[in-house]
């Protein structure tokens, strides 16, 4: 029996014709990490929203624990949250944000105190107690507003972003935190982002939506391996999967700008209901210059010129105009080269996704 | 549960501005006396040919003008310039906002008892200005001196006030303006006549229909300090609504007054509104006051 | 850098606005100054600059000053002030407070409606109604009734609007933060929403009591009985008394206006916010 259960779940609000959530659907079994992860205005903090209470769900049912949810106040729905601004009461110590729930629920002074301590000596955040949000810093906040949420005892956590307004490393090492507390509580949690790197490296499973429709719930592996549609496939991974509008003629693949490659006759196959025309998506590490490919697959070698190199140290992303778009290859840092060079790759065959031109939807092969 | 929160303020709105401004309203075209309510008439416009009529009304509202025509130039230029120095000024500018604006925050019954003693025949202003030849004055003793006596009192102990709000608009023009006029070889005068004013223009506005609107309800400096008098001369229009209606009680015609009133100051702030509503001066001031 | 031009310049500015200040701040002066002496001694100073210069310290010194305190019920009367002060700003935060936070973060119906209401009233001059305020609390009974004066003084359109204007910036997260904190509306107002917004609350307390303090016609109707005046009446009833004299009417107005000056020295960041924000009250 699933912990949480969204059933058709819509947000439509009021003097728009659009919904903002669409017949969303969703088991959550207890102690997950579930991650909502899409662009601004898909609808994931909308979603997370109406979990929480502070919007109304417009039809579908919501339960948590086995209980129907819909007209619960946000209180009594046995959870707690993040807020992507961190929300902290101004006015009050480290120590007085932490506990100001546990003093509402009029649990006994000295155990407020327990955990409130408790909470402060896991978030490292010892010697700020008595100081004000406004003399903390960002990260400090976060924790603050963690330590707020995690003394409640509360079956499930919320995050709306909570990380999007930290800068680049310490967003990595609060990342690895959170995981942590995530193994050590145990609770519930969903967290929303629009960073599919937070979603890839923290979450059970990643629900991804688009433009208020969930497009694909699954384990971040099966995410990245096995789009369903183009969308995800972009979406997830970095750099982008890089999409080729190519024609299918008989065995062959034609780019637009001329170039061929060779498919099985299985591949063909599957590939001829689509009128010629499809998407053909493949992955940066899967574009491979090394003498090993280029031997294993050298029907199939291409040629292009290196129009740039970002070098990232342990790798570098090499692009070059190729089939009327510029595409992007992962090499490693031993395979040298440099912009103007004429270089020959092929494409790992198995690895290649293909997408219909209409639907955007996957082709399987 | 936001009727909750905002059901105490409506039930007191409801009892003190909305009841009293309908009640006035209903008043003003009946014969009401509040010594004997059971003798009361619906009397039509009655009332407003009545007070058209009556010389103390004609004479109160003649004041009232009277009085706006001296102190809005007074008061409002007074403030510009004391802003316009005390943005200059390089030394001691907290001391400057400080002291010209301590006769603000004194009481206006607290500057006329003062004025009383300092407008006095044998009093300090007199003795002042026999220093400098000037024989004595009557000042409010006198019925062609006491209303502007009275302005010039009203204009120094309010200018302050505007000279705040003129310092906040020239804080937010913007210095680059003043540098480029600096390379293209412009005076002192040519900045202030090119920037200065233009920039200043919708706050000047503002503030000129501000001071006419706090002149036309002026009551308590003739109330302290003349009693209306010298014959009348400082009779305003407010002082007639208040003798009228708490004095002698006849509620009816002071309400006519007041709607008559009321008619001028609100078409003041209509046009205040309209006029300051979208020119970005105000907007300024409003972002000014939390650098300030 | 200045030249030598515009240092000299500056200096000029700042004695000739010295003395600008001074001319104009001389009935203050010759008021503080005179409210020391004898009248004999005022009226013998009134020729010389010794107008403007305190006595000697002696004996006498507060002479007038003790007169006022121990022969008058002036004390009295500042402390009336005080109360009803008090009052009043404790009950114009909670009325017109609760209303503006319902106009900026609660739905209710026709809040838009509302709000337009509330910025019209406040063009309303406030003489235009009084003599009906004053004809209620008459048939109330509540003259001289410390009730009566109160009561039509604690709603004012322009703090809800003010409150309203501040609240309506206010994060809605902290109040949901609240929420799940088990905090009730009622409850987050006073301890959340007035404590974020100390500025605002401070600004309506200033110019309430500035309001209080310095109101002379509404405390002028409802009161007559000597132990309920506010300080400007009674001021008012000690100057017109025969038996003052000009030095003690000087010492009266001087202790009027001191609690007045105290707090625009205590708040006088408040107090300019709240003027210079008077010219943006559209925006």
């Amino acid at each position: 029996m699933s912990f949480i259960e969204l059933k058709n779940v819509c947000k439509q609000y009021a003097n728009t014709n659009k919904k903002a959530v669409t017949d969303f659907n969703l088991k959550i079994n207890e102690n997950e990490f579930i991650a909502f992860v899409g662009p601004s205005g898909c609808g994931k903090s909308t979603t997370l929203r109406m979990i929480a209470g502070f919007e109304e769900i417009t039809s579908g049912e919501l339960y948590i624990d086995g209980k129907k949810m819909n007209e619960v106040a946000p209180r009594d729905r046995g959870i707690s949250m993040v807020f992507q601004n961190y929300a902290l009461y101004p006015h009050m110590t480290v120590e007085k944000n932490i506990g100001y729930g546990l003093k509402n629920m009029k649990v006994p002074a000295e155990e407020i105190k327990k955990k409130v301590d408790w909470a402060i000596d896991i978030l490292g955040l010892e010697e700020y107690r008595k100081r004000k949000p406004k003399n903390l810093s960002g990260g400090q906040r976060q924790r603050v507003a963690l330590g707020r949420a995690i003394v409640k005892d509360q079956k499930v956590f919320l995050m709306d972003e909570p990380l999007s307004n930290l800068d680049a490393k310490l967003r990595v090492s609060m990342r690895n935190e959170i995981s942590k507390l995530h193994r050590n509580l145990g609770s519930t949690t969903i967290y929303v982002t629009h960073d599919q790197v937070e979603a890839m490296t923290m979450a059970d499973r990643i629900v991804i939506m688009k433009d208020g429709v969930v497009q694909q719930v699954g384990e971040p592996m099966e995410l990245y391996e096995h789009p369903v549609n183009k969308f995800v496939a972009g979406f997830i991974g970095s750099p982008q999967m890089n999409f080729f509008e190519v024609e299918v003629e008989d065995r062959q693949i034609v780019f637009s700008d001329g170039n061929r490659m060779q498919i099985t006759e299985e591949m063909a196959k599957k590939l001829s209901p689509y009128k010629k025309k499809v998407i053909l998506g493949i992955r940066g590490e899967d574009i491979k210059f090394d003498p090993q490919n280029l031997d294993v697959f050298k029907d199939n070698k291409m040629c292009a010129v290196v129009d740039n190199i970002e070098i990232m140290g342990n790798e570098n992303n090499l692009y070059f105009n190729f089939g009327g778009n510029t595409a992007i290859a992962r090499v490693s840092k031993y395979e040298v080269c440099h912009v103007g060079d004429k270089v020959e790759f092929v494409f790992v065959p198995h690895r290649m996704h293909f997408f219909d031109c209409k639907t955007e939807e996957v082709i399987p092969v | 549960m936001g009727m909750a929160f905002f059901g105490p303020a409506l039930i007191l709105l409801t009892l003190f501005l909305f009841l009293p401004m309908i009640l006035t309203l209903i008043f003003s075209f009946t014969d009401f006396l509040a010594l004997n309510p059971g003798l009361t008439h619906f009397v039509g416009l009655d009332n407003y040919f009545q007070i058209l009529k009556d010389d103390d009304f004609r004479q109160a509202f003649g004041n009232t003008l009277k009085f706006v025509i001296i102190i809005v130039p007074l008061q409002s230029i007074g403030a510009l310039v004391l802003a316009l120095l005390i943005n200059k000024v390089a030394y001691c500018k907290t001391y400057f906002k400080v002291a010209f604006f301590i006769p603000v925050v004194m009481s206006l019954a607290v500057v006329s008892t003062l004025w009383v003693q300092i407008y006095s025949p044998e009093g300090i202003l007199n003795s002042i200005l026999a220093h400098v030849g000037i024989h004595a004055q009557p000042f409010i003793n006198s019925a062609s001196q006491a209303l502007p006596s009275i302005a010039i009192m009203s204009a120094w102990q309010g200018m302050g006030y505007q000279m705040l709000i003129f310092l906040g608009g020239l804080q937010q023009i913007n210095p680059a303006l003043y540098e480029a006029a600096e390379m293209d070889h412009a005076s002192n005068w040519q900045k202030f006549k090119d920037i200065t004013l233009p920039e200043l223009k919708p706050l000047c506005i503002f503030v000129f229909i501000t001071v006419t609107i706090g002149a036309f309800r002026m009551l308590v400096q003739p109330m302290v300090m003349t009693g209306g008098g010298p014959s009348h001369s400082t009779y305003t229009m407010v002082y007639d609504i208040y003798e009228t209606g708490t004095v002698n009680w006849e509620i009816g015609l002071a309400s006519t007054m007041a709607i008559v009133f009321a008619f001028f100051v609100m078409v003041l702030t209509v046009i205040q509104t309209i006029v300051t509503k979208d020119k970005e001066g105000t907007k300024h001031v409003n972002k000014k006051a939390k650098a300030f | 850098m200045l030249t030598k031009k515009q240092k000299h310049f500056n200096i000029i500015l700042a004695v000739v606005m010295i003395a600008m200040s001074l001319f104009f701040l001389f009935p203050v002066i010759w008021m503080l100054a005179n409210s020391f002496k004898t009248d004999a001694a005022i009226t013998s100073d009134m020729n010389s600059l010794a107008a403007f210069v305190p006595p000697a310290l002696s004996g006498k010194f507060l002479d007038n000053y003790i007169t006022i305190l121990t022969n008058t019920n002036f004390i009295r009367y500042m402390l009336n002030t005080l109360f009803y002060a008090a009052v009043l700003i404790l009950l114009g935060i909670i009325v017109n407070g609760l209303a503006g936070y319902a106009l900026a973060k609660i739905n209710f119906p026709f809040k838009e409606r509302w709000l337009l209401i509330i910025m019209l009233l406040m063009i309303v001059p406030m003489e235009t109604i009084i003599t009906i305020h004053f004809l209620f609390i008459a048939k109330l009974g509540l003259l001289n009734n410390v009730i009566g004066y109160v009561l039509p003084m604690i709603v004012n359109p322009f703090n809800i609007f003010l409150f309203r204007q501040v609240f309506v910036s206010l994060p809605d997260d902290v109040y949901e933060a609240a929420q799940l904190d088990f905090c009730s509306p009622v409850k987050y107002f006073f301890t959340m929403v007035l404590p974020m917004s100390k500025s605002v609350v401070a600004t309506v307390s200033v110019f309430t009591f500035l309001n209080v303090w310095n109101d002379y016609l509404w405390p002028s109707l409802v009161f007559t009985s000597s132990d309920l005046l506010t300080a400007q009446i009674g001021l008012n009833a000690i100057t017109s008394n025969d038996n003052t004299t000009m030095g003690q009417t000087l010492a009266v107005i001087t202790l009027v206006t001191i609690p007045v000056i105290i707090i625009y020295a205590l708040f006088s960041k408040q107090i300019v916010e709240g003027v210079v924000s008077t010219g943006s009250k559209e925006g």
